[in-house]
Parts: structure tokens; sequence; C-alpha cells
């Protein structure tokens, strides 16, 4: 099967970590006699990049004879999420370990129909070389034209990019390290944290002056041309005007504080009194 | 509260103790809100929790999630409704568990405590005694902190609503609910399966990009009051219909106390003239008794006001200590 001329050129996939979580969720829900399991990427393409946002489980059987999938399963939920999500199509397929076969190129023929350049993308859940490694290809078009004619799946650089509260969470997610946790609301922790990562990070650039100012680094313009901006970030103030917007801005606060309090006593009140009358 | 537990010591320890979520089901549901959120700034994003419940753990694992449409007209509540069908029907094939365990829903600065909440979370508990429902807030977790609460309606506030639409003060004082145990939140615990770890390690060091040092901002601070004073314009609106009421329950007594007055005066005055009393009325289909005021919107209200507290304490608390940083870093 050969590639249309007219695809559009890939030339980066950028995954949404949501996808690689489905993967492996899907994964481990196997059936026992699978040995890997293969699903539908949704997203959309824009400009020569493939955003990867959403993906979905589609049963299929392997043996070493054939290979089935259910194609009208597949079409009928991207139809599904398409109505809830208007935005996203398919755009590839995903299969579980790095193997790629025949029966790769064939799934992928399927996908070819719907997206006309579809995405691989493999998640090594085997964890050979003791990673699980995540690769993307795209097919394209190779052999003598009019003769013998094939495609080769090459690869395409990805790049795993979520929006902030995505990386908000990931980092609740690593914190974690096996245990389980209540998500809460610790702010003194964090800023305390935020201060040891600040003062590491003030230290790095600290021994770097040093040592370009004994001679021992040749400098870098750029560098401290953004040191110097850093530096100069700082409002020149006098420290009574200082001391004057900061003690307004605590007492705005310990009257919004005072004012919350009293409510919930009115409310509490109010409450005590209903059940007593 | 106390006395509750004593009425219903075992339903409360046959009741779900946490909810276990999976990492999948929380990244599933920050996207949703983060693609509704690009668009307007406070989308109704909603969706359905599928999962089990673990009977020996008195744990309910949420294990997946799905996003449903903004159900605002009718032929979107259909959609919807085919929707949760055809999805309950594809996922058996791929063996993620169908079995629906409650609802999740976006909020913006705690405003999700309204009507339609208690109508969903009262649905969902119908069908499912343990269905809880998550309410995910994606302006604090862009700020820095994870916020996912579970909750579900206390047995009391079920069995009552259950039996009545609207409450009156009577049935509140009779049941024991107060807007304090209205909703019960249950713990929520992240939990993730080995190969999710080690996808997690893959990832490798993610970037906080998030500034913890931020100075508490006037306009969240602003935005909060207001919706504090709107809430206490409800409830005082509620009280006013209250005095009212009772007002109105007031004079009714007089009215009936005086009519019966009248009437001996005039009895007597025609017995005295020699003629038939005027016969007697049924004083009460006279006086009709006015409508009791439904108090129900005053607890949703009271409850809104609470959470809205809370959350201004906490800014506050935090934005003080940072003052003081600021102060000590600047002079």
């Amino acid at each position: 099967s050969t590639q249309s001329t007219g695809a559009p050129p890939v030339r980066k996939v950028i995954i949404h970590p949501v996808v690689l979580f489905n993967i492996v969720d899907s994964f481990e829900r196997r059936n026992d006699n699978c040995k890997r399991v293969i699903g539908t990427l949704m997203g959309r393409y824009d400009k020569g990049v493939i955003y990867v946002t959403e993906s979905f489980a589609v049963p299929h059987q392997e043996t070493d004879e054939e290979v089935s999938m259910g194609m009208d399963y597949a079409m009928r939920i991207s139809e599904m999420q398409k109505k809830v999500n208007t935005n996203m199509y398919t755009v590839g397929w995903y299969s579980s370990g790095i193997q790629i076969n025949d029966y790769s190129s064939l799934i992928h023929s399927f996908y070819k129909v719907q997206f006309p350049s579809p995405v691989h993308l493999t998640l090594d859940t085997a964890l050979k070389e003791q990673k699980m490694k995540i690769n993307t290809h795209i097919t394209l078009p190779i052999g003598v034209k009019n003769g013998t004619e094939g495609c080769i799946f090459t690869p395409v650089p990805h790049e795993i990019k979520g929006s902030e509260a995505d990386q908000v969470c990931l980092k609740f997610f690593q914190g974690l390290k096996g245990t389980r946790k209540t998500p809460n609301f610790n702010d003194p922790e964090q800023i305390v944290h935020s201060c040891d990562d600040m003062m590491a990070q003030i230290n790095v650039i600290l021994g770097y002056v040093k040592q370009v100012s004994a001679g021992e680094i040749p400098m870098d313009k750029e560098v401290g041309r953004q040191l110097m901006e850093v530096v100069q970030s700082i409002p020149n103030l006098e420290s009574d005007t200082i001391t004057n917007m900061l003690n307004s801005h605590m007492q705005d606060l310990l009257a919004v504080e005072y004012l919350t309090y009293l409510t919930r006593q009115q409310l509490a009140i109010g409450a005590r009194i209903n059940q007593i009358l | 509260m106390a006395t509750n537990q004593q009425q219903q010591p075992t339903e409360d320890m046959d009741s779900i103790q946490c909810v276990e979520v999976t990492s999948q089901v929380i990244m599933k549901i920050t996207r949703n809100c983060q693609d509704e959120l690009d668009k307007q700034l406070d989308p109704h994003v909603s969706g359905v929790l599928l999962g089990l419940i673990n009977e020996n753990k008195r744990v309910l694992e949420v294990t997946h999630c799905f996003p449903l449409m903004n159900s605002d007209t009718d032929e979107s509540m259909e959609i919807n409704r085919e929707h949760m069908l055809e999805m309950e029907r594809s996922l058996r094939s791929v063996n993620i568990d169908y079995q629906q365990v409650g609802f999740y829903q976006s909020t913006y600065l705690n405003t999700h405590c309204d009507r339609n909440f208690l109508d969903s979370v009262f649905d969902y508990l119908e069908e499912m005694n343990e269905a809880i429902a998550i309410i995910y807030d994606p302006l604090k977790t862009k700020l820095g902190h994870l916020s996912l609460r579970a909750f579900k309606l206390s047995s009391a506030a079920f069995n009552l609503y259950k039996a009545e639409k609207d409450f009156t003060a009577e049935m509140l004082r009779d049941n024991l609910v107060t807007y304090e145990n209205l909703f019960q939140e249950i713990p929520v615990v992240v939990k993730n399966s080995s190969l999710t770890n080690v996808l997690l390690c893959e990832l490798g060091h993610v970037q906080d990009t998030t500034s913890y040092f931020t100075l508490p901002t006037s306009s969240y601070l602003e935005k909060s009051m207001q919706l504090l004073l709107g809430g206490l314009d409800e409830i005082n609106q509620d009280l006013l219909k209250i005095n009212k009421y009772q007002k109105s329950v007031y004079k009714k007594q007089t009215d009936m106390m005086k009519y019966i007055q009248d009437r001996k005066e005039e009895n007597d005055r025609m017995i005295r003239e020699g003629l038939k009393p005027l016969p007697e009325e049924d004083v009460n289909e006279l006086f009709k008794d006015p409508a009791p005021v439904g108090r129900l919107e005053s607890l949703l209200s009271a409850n809104r006001i609470t959470s809205h507290c809370d959350m201004i304490e906490e800014h506050v608390k935090s934005g003080i200590g940072k003052l003081y940083l600021a102060d000590s870093f600047m002079s």
C-alpha cells in the first residue's frame, strides 16, 4: 500500500500525557491470551504537527497466522468522541510493545483510510532496556514506481507536553513515590520547598559568577545580560513606601479574614437557633 | 452531628471510608476541564465516573471516566443519555469497569453548590447507594495545588430529600439536617499501579512552572468577596420571606381570634333579640394557612457561603505569610 503524494507532511508529534496513561491502563486490562493491545489515537493536525490528545482501546485478536480488529468498534467510538469534543479526529493508532511487524502495516493501512498520514505510537510495556521507551513513526513510500512498492516506518520526533494543570498533577503523582496520598492544600510546605529550590539555584548562579570573576570560565554575554535584568528587576523604592504598602495590604487581608470569621459565626448561630426554636 | 451518628451507627460503619482514584482518571478530568476553560471562563464541565466498590476495605475505586456534553438543552440531555449507554456497551468489550459510581464536575471558586448539583447527587445516590460526586477546581490546580474533593449527601439529608423536595423548618429540625451536614465529604486518595509508576519515572523530572511566591492578588479576593456578598444577599432575601411568612401566620391567628370573637358577640346579640343564632362556620376553612417557605435554597446558600469563607481564609493565611516573607526580602 502506498501513501498518496497529497498526504500532509508530519514533522513532529506532540503527545498529551493522558494518552500514555490510557495506554498503560488498557495494557493492564488486556485479556490473558493477548500479548499486546492496540487502540486509536485522536487529536488534530496543524501545520506539520500532530497533536495527540485522546486515545481509546480497540478490541483485537492476534495469532501467528492472522490478525483481526474491531474496525466497526473503532469507527463507532471515534464518532462518539467527536460528538462530545468536536475538535478531535482520528490521527493514528498505538500499540504496546516495540515490535513493528507485518500486522502493524495492515492495521496502519486501515488507519490511513481515516487520516492520510497516521502516526503510529509504540509504548514498550515489556520494559526492554529497563526503560519504557516511547516511539512514534509514520510511513513513507519506498520502492520503485510502477514496480515493487511498499512503505517503511520512519521515526518522527515526539514531545510529551501538557498544560500547567497537567504538570501540577504529574508533579503530585511523582511525589507519591508509590504510596497513597490525599491531594491537599499545604501552602507553607510548598513555600518552603520553593525557597529551598530557589536557594539552590542562587547558589549555582553565585558559583558561576565567582568563577567568571576569578577568570576560570570565559564570560558569556547573554548570561551576563540576563543576570543584569534579574538584579535590576527588584523595584528600587524607599523603605518607607515599601513598609506602607505591605502594611496596608496586610490590613486588607486581616479585615477580610475578620469578616469571613464573623459571617461564619453568624451562620452557625442562625443554624443553632433554628434547631432550638 | 453526634446525635446523627448515634441514631444510625450501622450505616456509617458500612459506608465507604475513602475514595481511591487512579492518576489516569485525574489526568482525563484535568484535560477535559482545561479544554473547556480555553473556550470560556466558567464552563460547566461534567462527566461520569466508572469504577467499583471494594467491600472489604470499604473503599470506592474510581478507575475510568468520560466526559458528557453540557446538558443545558433537552437534545443535549438526550445525546448524553445515548452516549452513556453506548459507552457502557463498548467499555465492556475492552475490560473496563462499566459500573457508574458517580459523576465529576468542575467548579469556579466553589460556586457549584446549587439546586442542579443537589439533584444530580440525589439521582446518582438513588441508583447506587455509594455514589459520589467529585468536584475538581481547575483554578486552584493551576495555582499549584491539585484540588479534588468527593462529596455525597449525608444519609439524613438523602432520606429527607427523598420524601420531600422542599423542606420546612420543622422537617429540618426533626431530621437534624443543617447546612453543615447537608453534604458529607469523603477523603480522596490517589493510587497508581506499578506500571504507571514506571511511566511516571519515564516522563522525567516535571518542571513545575507555578510560582508559589505570588503575593495574594486583590482580584481573587475581590471576586471571592463578591460571591460572598451575593450569597449573603440571597440569605437575606430568604430571611425576609421567612419574616413575611411568620407575620402572615401571626396575622392569620389574630384574624381568626377576632372573627371568633365577632361571631360570638353577634350570636349573643341575636340570642338577646330572640333571633336564631348564625351558623357556626368552620374557622379554618375561612382562613387559609399561608404557604410555608422552602428552606432548601437557604441551606444551599449557607453551604456555599461557608465554602467561600473557607477559601478566603486559606488564601488570607498563606497571603499573610508571604507578605512577611516579602517584607524581610525588601528591607
